[in-house]
């Protein structure tokens, strides 16, 4: 389980506060949303959450599965199993995709004291995931998200989410840039994932990508903080109603 | 007359004000006044002859020194139409002065490999003069892996003719000191170089890439990509001359220089420089200064990858891409080991 108590993240040197009290519990197995105007916070919480500098816990705590992690270094985050889809998945020159990703899963291993995933084992479930993906293979041999288009590089952050089976998934925005038929292979990959043993929590603008990934809960981030929660059909009575009547 | 401002370049001269050699040269360094135990290792059919060296009205300062104690000239003589699976090598730069010339005859192809290792608190200035007859190819690949303490100048002389190609590599490690200088004359048409380098830097090491490009005839084609990063106190000096005369038209020359800075206590100098006279060519210089991409430090992080891992990898595959174009496979390979070992240490 994901639980955030009262936490207070600032930017600018900590002179500017963003989140402030926000208090959230995701179960395993659970996936929950997030949503809520520009401006209030859903991109600093999923940088929070896997420790990104600049990003400044003034107060509150952090933990998953009954680990705090807001004392780990991020790459301890993510061998802890937090995985975040970003919004504008970054590009790494000169690295081939291939490259990256065994180098990633397996320093997570090996920060975990488990074994290195061996090559013909990675390459097989790598060639599996890929076709499923509808990914050309050609994608896995260049240097990563050089060249992608932007629908490339967000299905490229799924195609590395089932490699690495993160036991928490944060997914920023993941629905922007994405046309229907990519939309839906993207969620396609999440909902392949859900499991018992997984808990998500999905930031969203737009109620669009809930229509194919349904959440459990769905929540309100505004003034800091949680402002409201509900059920799957809250997120069309937000996308209806707009957020006004929770700004400050 | 031991090395001082007198007999050695300084600050002054145009061409050494990023490079204090007269400065770096001062006090007792070994070698200083010796010729440098040089070793040259053929293929069969290369010779390798002692001759006398000749002073010239346009001897550099540090080639008088070299005519001065270097002794006899090393000739190292490929045959026409020559080649070999095996490389010529040069050792024993190790300190001291040299002066070594290499010709190629007609339609000959082989691999020069140089390994500057030099020994603790010495000077070495060594000058290569390489001549490339007709149709001609050179692939050159040097390493420097000094000691903080040693002065390096190596200074190369190609002059190229008709058809004639240099491929040049060069990875190096700087030292208290260190100028690798190639200096490239394409007198025939259709000339073809590519001079790619990168340096890798840390605690106070010094290393200058210095050439210059000088081109008399059409056709020429020249392709240069010098990388670098500098750590902690080190300073990373590139200087790059394309000087296209009236007759060499139709050339095409691209020169780059990239370079990272790992802390905000080291230095880069660049100087890129095209002067053309030529009205038909394709010439371009670039040259950027930057640090590693902070976000693409996180991305990698957050998908596991410890940070000095990921800034290895991040330096890595952008010092890397310049010796894409050295087609010996083993020894791009070495060459890359070199360099993780490198990024592995610091």
């Amino acid at each position: 389980m994901l639980k955030i108590e009262n936490l207070h993240v600032a930017v600018d040197d900590g002179l500017k506060p963003i989140l402030t009290g926000l208090s959230l519990e995701v179960p395993k197995g659970e996936v929950h949303a997030i949503m809520g105007p520009n401006g209030a916070g859903k991109s600093t919480l999923s940088y929070c959450l896997t420790g990104r500098d600049g990003y400044e816990v003034t107060d509150g705590t952090v933990t998953l599965d009954g680990e705090d992690l807001l004392e780990m270094e991020p790459e301890e985050r993510a061998a802890a199993g937090v995985f975040l889809s970003f919004q504008y998945p970054l590009e790494i020159p000169g690295v081939p995709t291939m490259t990256f990703l065994k180098t990633a899963l397996n320093a997570q291993r090996k920060a975990r004291g488990e074994e290195e995933m061996k090559a013909p084992e990675f390459l097989k479930k790598s060639r599996a995931l890929a076709a499923e993906l509808k990914m050309k293979p050609e994608m896995l041999k260049r240097p990563l998200n050089v060249g992608f288009s932007g629908g490339e590089k967000k299905r490229m952050e799924i195609f590395q989410m089932m490699m690495l089976e993160p036991n928490f998934v944060v997914m920023d925005e993941t629905d922007s840039g994405l046309d229907v038929d990519a939309l839906r292979i993207v969620a396609d990959g999440v909902n392949k994932l859900r499991s018992p043993d997984r808990g998500m929590l999905i930031i969203t603008h737009y109620q669009r990508l809930l229509d194919y990934i349904v959440p459990d809960r769905v929540h309100v981030l505004a003034n800091g903080g949680i402002a409201a929660s509900g059920d799957a059909d809250f997120a069309k009575t937000l996308e209806k109603e707009g957020y006004d009547k929770y700004a400050a | 007359m031991p090395l001082s401002a007198s007999n050695l370049p300084t600050r002054r001269d145009e061409a050494w004000k990023w490079t204090d050699v007269s400065r770096a040269a001062a006090g007792d360094l070994r070698g200083a006044e010796a010729a440098a135990p040089v070793q040259i290792f053929v293929p069969q059919g290369v010779t390798v002859t002692r001759v006398d060296a000749t002073p010239a009205a346009n001897d550099t300062s540090l080639q008088k020194l070299a005519l001065q104690y270097a002794g006899q000239i090393w000739a190292i003589e490929v045959p026409d139409g020559f080649t070999a699976e095996q490389p010529i090598q040069i050792e024993g730069l190790t300190q001291g002065h040299a002066q070594i010339t290499l010709t190629l005859g007609t339609g000959a192809k082989v691999q020069l490999v140089e390994h500057y290792d030099g020994d603790a608190n010495a000077f070495v200035n060594s000058h290569l003069n390489v001549k490339l007859s007709a149709d001609a190819v050179l692939d050159r690949v040097t390493v420097q892996t000094d000691p903080e303490d040693c002065v390096r100048i190596a200074t190369t002389h190609v002059t190229a003719w008709a058809n004639a190609e240099l491929v040049q590599h060069t990875l190096a490690f700087g030292g208290k000191l260190s100028r690798l200088e190639t200096r490239f004359a394409g007198m025939g048409k259709a000339v073809k170089a590519t001079m790619n380098g990168a340096y890798l830097l840390d605690a106070a090491r010094h290393c200058d890439m210095t050439s210059y490009v000088d081109l008399a005839c059409p056709d020429g084609l020249i392709r240069q990509s010098v990388k670098g990063v500098t750590a902690d106190k080190s300073r990373g000096v590139f200087q790059g001359k394309f000087h296209v005369r009236r007759p060499a038209q139709h050339t095409d020359a691209e020169m780059r220089h990239d370079a990272m800075m790992l802390s905000d206590t080291s230095e880069i100098r660049s100087k890129p420089e095209l002067e053309i006279y030529a009205d038909d060519v394709a010439c371009a210089h670039g040259n950027t200064i930057g640090a590693l991409d902070e976000s693409a430090l996180f991305y990698m992080r957050q998908r596991g990858i410890p940070l000095a891992q990921a800034r290895a990898m991040l330096t890595e595959a952008f010092l890397g891409s310049v010796f894409d174009t050295l087609d010996d496979e083993v020894m791009r390979e070495s060459l890359l080991d070199k360099l993780r070992g490198w990024l592995k240490d610091d």
